[in-house]
């Protein structure tokens, strides 16, 4: 981190007896990308909104370029948001749009310095050509781009985003994202990024934000997160592990693939035995595992373009998937409603225990 | 098999309902180019002319009957309602907005001000007049106490349009605004009034017309000088001519000119509701 834009020291914020963010400290750096990942009603959101100041929080501080900005209504902060719903003002046009907080803000630039100004940022976003449309004669993510602009034409140190791509098809969010990416690299712009994506998370951000009912339960790169999760939590959000449940006790996992030596394991609320879905394999039921397995009936697979996802079924019930990369080879063909022993190798696997030393 | 009965029979009930709204007005119409000044209130019409309509305007040659004491009165009374409806549209826009964060109390001051419309006028009117002549000591007039009067009533019915309107009004347009260094004053003058001028409008149909017509709270608080509801009353109790007709088709006309203005300005901004309908449909 070169020089911190943001901090959040210790913030809470309530909705009645619901508690929307508990306790939440961050920082972040000039130019740096962060994403906010968490279920929706994590807090994610209502953060942004305690950043932007259209919420007072009830207790903590927020602080922006080394100002305690706690106590500054929102138009005095300096700080862009972007809408999920874009939130353009559906009277103006696309160039007004753009000008707004130019023209109506205390810029005190002349009408034709804003029209300069929204024309180049407009062509910065690529919609040069739509300048005099109105707001509903542009697509979504035409209409993305113009809540992008309107809020970049001011300068802001830090842009907020929540779920701005979550409107979009998936083709245009795979664009909008490196958009996003090289926007920020000329502009050197903070963005907080919100989204309920693990996929978008890992792959916008410089680091991510894990949230879980309003507290922040990770903070690192994507590297970071991606392989060693704080906590089961965040396994599970990353929608990337199978998780099982068991106890640990003397160095030991027991669940229903039996008793396996735990070599290290994370201190963590409770034990959990997680497994990446591409670290285990499928053998036959009468093969020798050599190490940890479970039996499975195998239910169906999906095709992902790059992997095959295969869905087995425990005995308990319990959906186990196992990813195969395709850059790996032909993947394997199971037959419905057959048996497999499902194996992986336990160096890989990530164990959570309330014994664990750490 | 329903439909074969119940439609004609309900389009039956339609036209009469229609027959009986504007049956009054149709009759009206007809005795207003009765003859003058001989011929009455009556049929069958002596003959067709215009007779009524300039005797109110005085291009008839004087006869028995005076011209309508009405040119005072009409101005009055537009004058009164253009003042109810700024004063109570302006609340109602406010209150409102107020209206848009719960506070402390907020459900007792909602039936406070809905209680205005509520009220029997007559006991307002009788109420205020000896509020303003026994306790205050003031003398009554159309323009202070008939005004208080009229803002109390009309209010509440701009109040409640614009909660319905700001009800659904989606405020991120708003914050989106703060957001780009806009100041609260102005991001209500350049974003929240535009897109919520529909509802004003309607607000301010209701309080111009609820005031122009308002009878019973103005019979005790307007003091000496009459409204126009109070003038025709008046001529009623002595002698009934054409010419009152002749002039309730006038009025009417007005009001239909009123409403087309009014249909115009909501067309226009219907427009710009729809394309911010369209925006929120994507999302």
């Amino acid at each position: 981190m070169d020089k911190s834009v943001f901090r959040l020291d210790g913030v809470t914020k309530r909705y009645g007896d619901l508690v929307a963010l508990d306790n939440a400290s961050l920082e972040a750096g000039e130019n740096e990308y962060i994403s906010f990942l968490g279920p929706s009603g994590s807090g994610k959101t209502t953060l942004l909104r305690v950043i932007a100041g259209f919420e007072p929080p009830e207790a903590g501080r927020v602080f922006f370029n080394g100002r305690d900005i706690t106590n500054v209504p929102a138009h005095e902060r300096g700080i862009g948001f972007v809408f999920q719903n874009f939130a353009l003002f559906p009277h103006l046009t696309v160039i007004q749009n753009v000008g707004f907080g130019l023209t109506h803000g205390k810029s005190g630039l002349s009408a034709a310095e804003v029209e300069k100004r929204s024309l180049e940022m407009i062509e910065l976003v690529g919609l040069s050509g739509m300048e005099g449309r109105g707001v509903d004669q542009i697509s979504g993510g035409q209409r993305q781009r113009v809540a992008l602009a309107r809020t970049l034409t001011m300068n802001p140190k830090l842009v907020l985003l929540d779920e701005p791509l979550g409107a979009l098809d998936a083709n245009l969010r795979s664009r909008m994202r490196t958009e996003l990416r090289a926007i920020r690299e000329r502009l050197g712009v903070t963005f907080v990024h919100v989204t309920g994506s693990e996929n978008e998370a890992l792959a916008m951000g410089d680091r991510v934000v894990v949230l879980d009912r309003g507290k922040i339960i990770q903070i690192g790169t994507p590297g970071e997160i991606y392989d060693t999760p704080a906590s089961p939590d965040v396994a599970h959000f990353l929608n990337r592990f199978n998780l099982f449940d068991g106890t640990l006790a003397g160095g030991r996992f027991n669940a229903v693939f039996g008793s396996v030596a735990v070599p290290h394991a994370v201190r963590a609320g409770k034990d959990v035995y997680a497994v990446r879905y591409d670290r285990m394999r499928a053998l036959a039921p009468t093969a020798d595992p050599q190490g940890p397995a479970i039996k499975a009936r195998f239910i169906a697979s999906e095709y992902l373009g790059s992997s095959m996802m295969n869905f087995f079924e425990a005995e308990d019930g319990h959906v186990i998937e196992l990813e195969h990369h395709l850059s790996l080879g032909t993947p394997q063909s199971f037959e419905a409603r057959q048996e497999y022993l499902l194996t992986w190798n336990p160096e890989q696997a990530i164990v959570f225990g309330r014994e664990a030393a750490r | 098999m329903e439909s074969r009965i119940l439609k004609p029979a309900l389009g039956l009930y339609v036209a009469l309902f229609v027959l009986f709204l504007y049956g009054p007005f149709v009759v009206l119409t007809i005795i207003s180019f009765q003859q003058g000044p001989e011929g009455g209130p009556q049929f069958p019409i002596i003959e067709w002319s215009t007779y009524w309509y300039r005797h109110i305007f005085g291009l008839t040659p004087p006869s028995r009957i005076a011209p309508l004491p009405f040119g005072e009165a009409l101005l009055r009374s537009m004058a009164l309602a253009l003042m109810t409806m700024v004063v109570s549209t302006v609340l109602g826009v406010m209150s409102a907005q107020a209206f848009r964060r719960k506070f402390k109390g907020s459900s007792f001051v909602f039936y406070l001000i809905v209680l205005g419309m509520m009220v029997p006028g007559v006991l307002t009117g009788l109420g205020t007049s000896l509020l303003a002549n026994n306790v205050i000591g003031i003398e009554r007039h159309w323009y202070t106490t008939a005004f208080a009067t009229h803002v109390a009533y009309t209010f509440p019915f701009a109040f409640l349009v614009m909660l319905a309107i700001l009800n659904r009004f989606d405020s991120s347009v708003e914050e989106a605004a703060w957001s780009l260094g806009v100041d609260p004053w102005t991001t209500f003058r350049k974003v929240t009034f535009p897109l919520i001028f529909p509802g004003v409008l309607s607000a301010m149909l209701f309080a111009f017309t609820l005031s122009l017509d308002e009878f019973p709270r103005t019979l005790f608080a307007s003091g000496r000088d009459q409204t126009l509801p109070l003038a025709i009353y008046g001529t009623f109790s002595v002698e009934i001519h054409p010419n009152i007709f002749a002039f309730g088709v006038l009025t009417t006309l007005f009001s239909f000119a009123l409403l087309s203005v009014y249909g115009i300005l909501m067309a226009m901004s219907v427009r710009r509701a729809k394309k911010m309908a369209m925006q929120e449909d994507i999302v």
